[in-house]
């Protein structure tokens, strides 16, 4: 359908983009997925130039960006992204094999809207994915908080 | 005895009369002694203007009138020129033979000069001694003497020789060798005697005893005698209208003595007494004092001799005390290179100082030593109690405004509060070895008092005078006032040994700074395996992940698109793969979660405990099946310091392993507690934080207690994976963060009788052991807690 916005897909491991199809297509979105295979693709799709100049106007409902890409790195094309007051207002999900706390600590410091720790899981992968599509902040984890960290008495 | 040495000229007595002595001005006393006469001669003419009143021929014969006038039978014995340099000393010039109204009678001549006069003094010739004394009848003694002197071994051994060929020459009971120390305190070093007098071998003198102006004579004029102490003092007599002031004496031969000397010379029953300085480099270093009991002329010649004999001995003197020095720096070079190789043995090199007390000891020559720094105090040989050492340590650090080296032979003198234990530590010598933690090596010396040793017996020179002379001008009398100098004092730390500790203290510091760089150069390496480490896990985290994730994955989508196309056991073999490359991921997860424990920083807060568990014991039970029965008692645990992140993950790994190694229980009880008391074994740490010890107790399949080592282990497991599920990294992790925490970790167990696994965390200061109820929650079912 013509007024549903895109979801962009950063990824450049062929693995995973089967994969993440497979489970956005169990979800039967109709979003268009666009998919681009480094990060300075994706920041030509998010800035409409290059090879993605007479892209849809329309920018994607969510992006979906792995942490490590060539070229230009998913911490580098989100803080393109957030710096940059035109596109600053698109979602984006940091999507990634990182459990590296300093990737977390970054990410949310560059103003991500969610970071998802790829699992290993398949299944747990699916039920992600799917919610993804239809709603960013399901499986997000939240900014790490260190410190403080005691329960309230009970 | 010091009648003598302070004696010729002073009185010598205890101190009310040396204080009158300190400005009575002595050299200038108008009288001589009876055993010669004086005249003083104006230049250019040679005119007497000055003279004893026991002049041959009477003082109004020559007084006024040129002197070979009143003399002709001096006549051309002066040389011309009376414009000869003033020289220290009276110099013997000849014997000569003088015609008196008694007949002609020998005399031996000497000559100085005083100011503008010319000073002749006649003595007169003992006429026996005469033949004995010439230099020719001397000179085999003498020359014997002088190879004696370089065959001497030690200062010591100089000294006797010198006692004894003193005696010799002068005849005279006794020669005692008085030594000054560096602050003028005098011992009694070397004696030889008839056994006539007293001996007085290693007695002690108050500085006191012979004041400063004493000395400076003494070191000017070389050599005074009294033939008789019960002699009657002869006045000098000037022409009226010359100059007023008294003549100077203090070159004089014949001058007379305080009257107070004289009063302790017959105390002593000595009637006749002679001392000659000892001057070592320009400075009095000592007094050779001769003694007789009867009244005792000593010839110029033999005088001469003795005077001779000593600057001989002096020379000898200086040479051997320098050659003693060289030797004992070497003594102490080698000390110091063999506690230099004990240290750079030891892994703490102070502990190179502790094991080698009597090296340490004998370094700077004390009877006890410390090691301080400002948690340990280790102490050698004799020294104050520790607590005592401790407060110098204090004053150490504070007062003397963190000295490189403090020496003192009168600590009490600087720090009052060591009047206390002045008998271990009168002296103190201190170096600093870190001025960063306030380390020191301290040495002691005791009371210098205690350190004497007698060679005679004082006391038994206190017979009473018969004549009712007063009891205090005695020799025991100046020991007593030199106990009590000396009080508070130890010996003084010589030159080889201060300077031997100073580079004592250069090594040391060489060491330690040598032991920072390699400290530093370590922890720049560390810092770079760390950083290696981080990189290492990083790229595992990304690129060791996805291959498990991907294998997971399109084997799921095989098992759920072609799954129906599969045979049973194609199934099997997805499901097989799902699994194997699922556990391989979490290892990967549970791996990577280990290192980051040990990266990250801690951050450790106050938390009450009971809390935390509770949290994770709802967490943990949320994972366990409906059907079991697990009994928990949790103890009061009371606050702890640590951080919660980590400290959940202990408390998580621990709780979920009791629950899993007890469901082949009927009923599971699993204890959770706090110990009283310190862990076994552990001492408090450096910040006196105290440790509690906190417990997991449960009665599931338990561990055989020869495997214990392994339980803390990365991937170590006492259990078959179709036993047990897990990656063996849950203890490993939990000991790890302990150990972060400053804590320890040690497991009990017995196979088939349940496990205790225990750590230990630091708890907040101050809160007391709130180990006294223990609450029991009865058992229930895990689905109501769902």
């Amino acid at each position: 359908m013509p007024d549903l916005k895109p979801i962009l897909l950063v990824e450049d491991n062929p693995n995973d983009i089967e994969l993440t199809l497979a489970a956005l297509e169990k979800s039967q979105l109709a979003n268009e997925i666009v998919i681009c295979r480094d990060g300075a693709e994706a920041l030509d799709f998010l800035h409409r130039r290059g090879l993605f100049k007479d892209r849809d106007a329309r920018d994607p409902a969510v992006v979906l960006l792995d942490l490590k890409l060539p070229k230009v790195d998913g911490l580098e094309v989100l803080a393109q992204v957030k710096g940059n007051l035109r596109t600053r207002a698109i979602p984006v999900v940091m999507l990634t094999s990182s459990r590296e706390e300093t990737d977390l600590v970054r990410s949310y410091d560059l103003g991500v809207n969610a970071f998802v720790v790829k699992p290993v899981g398949f299944t747990e992968f699916f039920e992600a994915i799917q919610d993804l599509g239809v709603f960013w902040a399901v499986l997000n984890e939240p900014p790490p908080h260190r410190g403080g960290g005691w329960p309230s008495n009970t | 005895m010091e009648a003598d040495s302070r004696g010729l000229d002073t009185g010598s007595a205890p101190a009310e009369v040396l204080t009158v002595c300190d400005r009575e001005p002595i050299h200038r006393l108008g009288t001589l002694q009876p055993h010669g006469f004086l005249l003083a001669l104006r230049d250019p003419d040679g005119r007497i203007v000055q003279a004893s009143a026991n002049v041959p021929g009477g003082i109004e014969a020559c007084l006024g009138r040129p002197c070979d006038v009143a003399f002709p039978d001096l006549e051309g014995l002066f040389p011309a020129d009376s414009a000869e340099p003033e020289r220290d000393g009276a110099q013997y010039l000849r014997t000569v033979s003088l015609s008196t109204p008694e007949g002609p009678l020998a005399y031996d001549l000497a000559i100085h000069r005083s100011g503008a006069l010319t000073i002749l003094e006649f003595e007169a010739v003992a006429s026996v001694f005469a033949s004995n004394h010439s230099l020719d009848a001397l000179y085999p003694r003498l020359s014997r003497f002088v190879e004696g002197l370089h065959e001497a071994a030690s200062v010591a051994e100089l000294c006797h020789l010198v006692a004894v060929d003193i005696r010799h020459i002068t005849g005279f009971d006794r020669t005692l060798v008085y030594r000054f120390d560096r602050d003028w305190h005098g011992t009694v070093i070397a004696e030889d005697g008839n056994g006539a007098l007293p001996s007085y071998l290693d007695l002690r003198f108050p500085a006191t005893d012979i004041p400063a102006q004493a000395r400076e004579l003494y070191r000017r004029n070389r050599l005074r005698i009294i033939p008789d102490a019960g002699y009657r003092p002869v006045p000098i007599l000037r022409e009226p209208g010359e100059d007023a002031e008294p003549l100077d004496l203090s070159q004089s031969i014949l001058r007379s003595v305080s009257p107070v000397h004289v009063e302790y010379m017959r105390n002593m029953g000595t009637m006749a007494s002679m001392s000659v300085s000892i001057l070592v480099d320009g400075a009095l270093w000592g007094l050779i004092s001769c003694h007789n009991a009867a009244p005792r002329r000593v010839p110029l010649q033999a005088r001469n001799a003795c005077d001779f004999l000593t600057r001989i001995f002096a020379l000898q003197l200086a040479a051997k005390e320098r050659g003693a020095e060289a030797e004992q720096r070497l003594r102490l070079g080698a000390i110091q290179a063999r506690l230099l190789g004990f240290m750079a043995e030891e892994e703490n090199f102070l502990d190179g100082l502790l094991k080698h007390s009597d090296d340490v000891l004998a370094l700077a020559g004390a009877s006890g030593a410390a090691v301080i720094t400002s948690d340990t105090c280790r102490l050698l040989g004799t020294t104050p109690r520790d607590v005592e050492v401790r407060g110098i340590y204090q004053w150490l650090s504070s007062g003397p405004g963190g000295a490189d080296l403090v020496a003192t032979d009168a600590l009490s003198e600087v720090y009052p509060p060591a009047r206390a234990f002045a008998e271990q530590a009168s002296g103190l010598l201190a170096i600093s070895i870190s001025q960063k933690y306030a380390s020191y090596v301290l040495w002691f010396r005791p009371e210098v008092v205690r350190t004497v040793k007698w060679g005679g017996d004082p006391t038994k020179a206190a017979t009473p005078d018969p004549a009712g002379g007063p009891e205090r001008l005695h020799p025991r009398q100046s020991f007593e006032i030199w106990k009590e100098t000396l009080q508070n004092r130890s010996l003084p730390w010589s030159r080889a040994e201060i300077e031997s500790v100073k580079d004592l203290r250069a090594s040391v510091l060489g060491i330690v700074l040598r032991r920072a760089e390699e400290l530093a150069s370590l922890s720049e390496e560390l810092q770079r395996s760390n950083k290696e480490l981080e990189a290492f896990s990083y790229s595992v985290s990304h690129d060791l992940r996805a291959p498990f994730r991907h294998i997971v994955g399109y084997a799921e989508l095989l098992r759920s698109r072609e799954g129906s196309r599969l045979s049973d056991k194609g199934r099997h073999y997805i499901n097989t793969i799902v699994e194997a490359a699922f556990s391989a991921g979490t290892l990967v997860d549970n791996l990577l979660r280990f290192s980051q424990m040990g990266r990250n920083a801690l951050n450790p807060v106050a938390g009450d405990l009971n809390a935390l568990v509770e949290e994770v014991r709802r967490s943990v039970m949320r994972e366990v099946p409906p059907e079991r029965t697990i009994r928990w008692t949790i103890g009061s645990l009371g606050k702890v310091n640590a951080d919660p992140v980590m400290l959940r993950l202990v408390i998580e790994n621990l709780l979920s392993n009791a629950v899993k190694y007890s469901r082949d229980r009927a009923e599971a009880v699993i204890e959770v507690g706090r110990l009283d008391g310190r862990s076994p074994g552990q001492a408090p740490d450096g910040d006196g934080a105290e440790q509690a010890v906190f417990f997991v107790r449960d009665n599931g399949v338990g561990f055989d207690m020869a495997y214990v080592d392994k339980l803390f282990g990365v991937f170590q497991r006492l259990h078959r994976v179709e036993e047990f599920e897990g990656t063996g990294i849950g203890l490993a992790n939990v000991r790890r963060i302990v150990e972060r925490h400053g804590g320890r970790t040690w497991a009990e167990g017995a196979i088939g009788a349940g496990a205790t696994f225990y750590f230990t965390l630091p708890t907040p200061t101050a809160v007391p052991n709130p180990n006294a109820a223990t609450r029991t929650r009865s058992p229930r079912n895990p689905r109501d807690a769902r």
